[in-house]
């Protein structure tokens, strides 16, 4: 894909605004029938778009083959048409224009525009879904990190409904490339995800009385209870953290960067390490980690030799893994956060109880995504309570973090409302 | 090992330090090997951490045949403990880097400052100062050069390296009356904008060459200032700049290209005469831009001969092929109370006989929409 100037941009805008005039008059049912078909295809490992990734994204964004497969095959798991419909029930109701006599109307955008960020595939799936769904034509900013799958929905999206696919354009330029971006950011509604430096920069050129819907970049742990830690339950909770955290090489926002114990005996957290380690080297051999920048592999190294130091100074600090191996687990001797250089870097906090755990973690609260939470029992509720009214936008079980449902309220919002206007009609 | 081998090491490094410095200084690579061996044989048992942090790689005086083998320390180490080679209540001095109180700072404990200091003056004279070693003059000038400072005086930041090295060379080079009237021009945290003018605008009617040292983020202050003032200055003749440091934290932050373009518009010091230096805390030896000690070789930082610089290859540990970028790996012998071999934050390059720093690159957020991790730290107060 070329490289468009700030007319190209524009141009494309105009065409998904034109298109759009045909989708809006278009009833949502038929819409969501045309993106189920979508879904429920890319369900489908053999289908072209799956083949297209498999063949393209590893190169394009770093990850292994095995890694791309076992990612999509995860995460699309629950995303079939009726989950969709589901969300489009669930958040907008009879306003959905499903019945005649609703008294609120909820519509799309006349356009919108979105700037992708990161190389995870599902979240650029839905991230177009989501505008078609409500109505809106939507013209796409690829990442630099990741060129191909918003093409590939695209297409795929032109495949089993040409109408729908006209109402999608994918576009691609560098980031410094300001009246570029302006003419993308003129879309009626835009949709940016990225670190607080790029929301807030987009966020001071968007023209008043735009929308602006905003993803920042997120951070989710693990929180594992007595249960969980017994011997005999011990090797499965670490399977299934070590898959939340080998899918998408930990870079993603739903990979836990580290993992609490709760639990009155400290050495809990050492047994559980161990145990993990093993469970990322069994990983590595299914689910190889990908590319790593010199830069994020420095990072890494420093990293697991700044804890070795930490040992060899006499305090409870135990580091798991060779210096060449692609995965590293440190048991820590403390709740205290540290850096995280993410590629399978995963540190062991010990916490003696909720409360004290959830004093840990208020300070990352604000930028809190998934927890996975296991081993508390009859507990269990009010675990995953405590971690909600902290701000967790989702508490799953280990195993489960990247595969979130498709009504995830991802930042804890909604998937469609923020792409739409609301009008209450109080007639008569 | 007693504390007399301590002392025998350490007179052999200073005995190397004091030797006259030259242009073409050899690295005499057998000496640095033997000496980086016994330095190590010795933190390896006397400092304690290290010792096993070694023991646990393999690494040990049995096992490592060269001064490569010996293992380096992260230097976020010396933010997590005291890395000495000596009793605690040995330590006369403690030099801290940077930081905030969001951050943890790295401290570098010493028993002696004499390693530290005599390292300090051959490096600076060689890479800074060469018409000192070739006994020629400074440009067309017979006038002593001036040395001004952008940068505290140590007695305002005693635990601030780079204010005792700039102290050391400030009393070292008047001591041999190398340099005409110099001193600092920063007090109290602040640019003093009009002795710093005042003093270049003496030294010009003298025709006396300067050297302008200092911090990048300072230069760019006073530059900034020249620039509001419309001033330009034409130098004397023989003037030169070493500035270091980076701008971490710092409003506003400059290109090293463009932080050259401006101190040739607004000082008439051409960027060839501008040197950078490459130091840590942590470390007692400096690295220095070879502009002026071999004028119209590419440029470079050249190591003095007892410190070394190595570049590894993060993933495998091994050394980076030639002009590869690798992690910075430091040897550096001045460090005998402490550790000598750490790895620095910053990825280089070799050229040549000498590296270029290549800085540190963000590199794990760029692929996932995962918190990067210096910014989930950022918002979690003191650590």
């Amino acid at each position: 894909m070329s490289t468009a100037s700030a007319e190209n941009v524009a141009a494309a805008l105009t065409r998904v605004r034109h298109a759009g005039v045909a989708l809006r008059a278009r009833s949502r049912a038929q819409i969501l029938d045309s993106l189920a078909q979508v879904l429920d295809r890319w369900r489908d490992p053999t289908s072209k778009a799956r083949l297209s990734l498999d063949l393209a994204l590893p190169e394009a964004t770093g990850f292994s083959r095995e890694v791309v497969r076992a990612g999509l095959a995860h995460a699309l798991e629950g995303w079939t048409g009726d989950a969709l419909r589901a969300v489009v029930q669930r958040e907008l109701g009879k306003s959905a224009g499903v019945g005649e006599d609703e008294c609120t109307f909820a519509g799309g955008f006349e356009t919108t525009s979105v700037l992708l960020a990161g190389a995870l595939p599902s979240p650029t799936l839905l991230a177009i879904l989501a505008p078609l769904a409500v109505g809106s034509p939507v013209l796409v900013r690829t990442s630099s990190s990741d060129p191909v799958t918003a093409r590939v929905v695209a297409a795929s999206i032109a495949e089993v409904d040409p109408g729908l696919g006209a109402c999608v354009e994918v576009v691609r330029f560098p980031a410094g490339d300001l009246a570029a971006l302006d003419a993308l950011l003129s879309a009626d509604c835009v949709v940016a995800s990225g670190s607080d430096a790029t929301i807030g920069a987009i966020a001071a050129r968007i023209r008043p009385g735009r929308r602006l819907v905003a993803y920042g970049h997120r951070a989710s742990v693990a929180v594992v209870g007595p249960l969980a830690l017994t011997p005999s339950a011990l090797p499965e909770t670490c399977q299934r953290l070590a898959l939340d955290v080998a899918l998408w090489d930990q870079l993603g926002c739903l990979s836990p960067l580290a993992v609490y114990t709760v639990a009155a005996d400290r050495s809990a957290g050492g047994d559980l390490a161990a145990a993990l380690a093993s469970a990322l080297a069994e990983a590595e051999l299914r689910l190889p980690r990908g590319r790593i920048a010199i830069s994020a592999g420095a990072a890494f190294a420093r990293a697991r030799a700044e804890a070795e130091v930490r040992a060899a100074a006499g305090r409870s600090v135990a580091v798991y893994g060779s210096p060449r191996d692609p995965w590293c687990v440190v048991s820590e001797d403390s709740p205290e956060p540290r850096e995280a250089p993410l590629y399978r870097f995963v540190r062991i906090h010990p916490v003696a109880d909720l409360a004290a755990l959830s004093s840990e973690l208020g300070p990352l609260a604000p930028s809190l995504a998934a927890v996975a939470v296991s081993g508390f029992g009859t507990d269990s509720r009010s675990a995953a309570q405590r971690l909600a009214d902290l701000g967790a936008s989702r508490v799953c079980a280990p195993g489960r973090m990247q595969a979130p449902p498709l009504g995830w309220h991802h930042d804890g919002q909604g998937i469609l409302t923020p792409l739409c206007r609301f009008s209450d009609l109080e007639l008569d | 090992m007693s504390n007399s081998a301590r002392a025998a090491l350490d007179a052999k490094v200073l005995a190397w330090m004091r030797e006259p410095a030259s242009i073409a200084w050899p690295q005499e690579e057998e000496r640095f090997d033997r000496l980086a061996r016994e330095l190590f044989a010795f933190q390896f048992e006397r400092c304690a951490p290290y010792g096993r942090f070694c023991a646990r790689r393999g690494r040990t005086p049995a096992t490592v045949q060269s001064w490569r083998d010996v293992p380096p320390v992260p230097s976020g180490a010396f933010k997590e403990l005291a890395l000495r080679s000596f009793a605690p209540e040995a330590t006369v001095h403690v030099f801290r880097t940077s930081g905030t109180s969001a951050t943890r700072r790295g401290q570098l404990y010493l028993d002696t400052l004499a390693l530290y200091e005599a390292s300090v003056l051959p490096s600076f004279v060689v890479h800074v100062l060469p018409e000192l070693v070739r006994g020629s003059l400074f440009g067309q000038s017979a006038s002593r050069p001036r040395l001004r400072v952008l940068a505290p005086a140590p007695l305002e930041a005693p635990d601030s390296s780079l204010s005792h090295m700039f102290g050391v060379l400030l009393r070292e080079l008047a001591s041999k009356g190398a340099i005409g009237p110099s001193g600092f021009d920063v007090a109290g945290g602040e640019l003093r904008f009009e002795g710093w003018l005042s003093a270049l605008e003496d030294a010009m009617a003298h025709d006396a060459p300067l050297v302008l040292c200092g911090t990048a983020f300072a230069f760019v202050h006073a530059l900034d200032e020249l620039a509001r003032r419309g001033a330009r200055l034409a130098l004397p003749a023989g003037s030169r700049v070493m500035e270091t440091g980076g701008f971490k934290g710092r409003a506003r932050e400059l290109s090293r290209e463009a932080l050259y373009a401006l101190i040739e518009e607004r000082l008439s010091i051409a960027p060839a005469r501008v040197v950078n230096q490459y130091g840590m805390t942590e470390l007692a030896s400096q690295f220095h831009d070879s502009v002026l000690r071999f004028p119209g070789a590419p440029r470079r930082k050249l190591a003095p001969p007892w410190a070394r610089v190595r570049l590894v290859d993060p993933a495998t540990g091994d050394e980076a092929l030639p002009g590869e970028v690798g992690v910075i790996v430091i040897h550096d012998l001045g460090n005998t109370g402490s550790v000598c071999a750490v790895e620095t934050a910053d990825l280089g390059r070799s050229i040549g006989d000498g590296f270029e720093v290549i800085g540190r690159e963000p590199g794990a957020e760029a692929r996932g929409c995962s918190l990067a991790a210096d910014e989930m730290l950022t918002g979690l107060g003191p650590a």
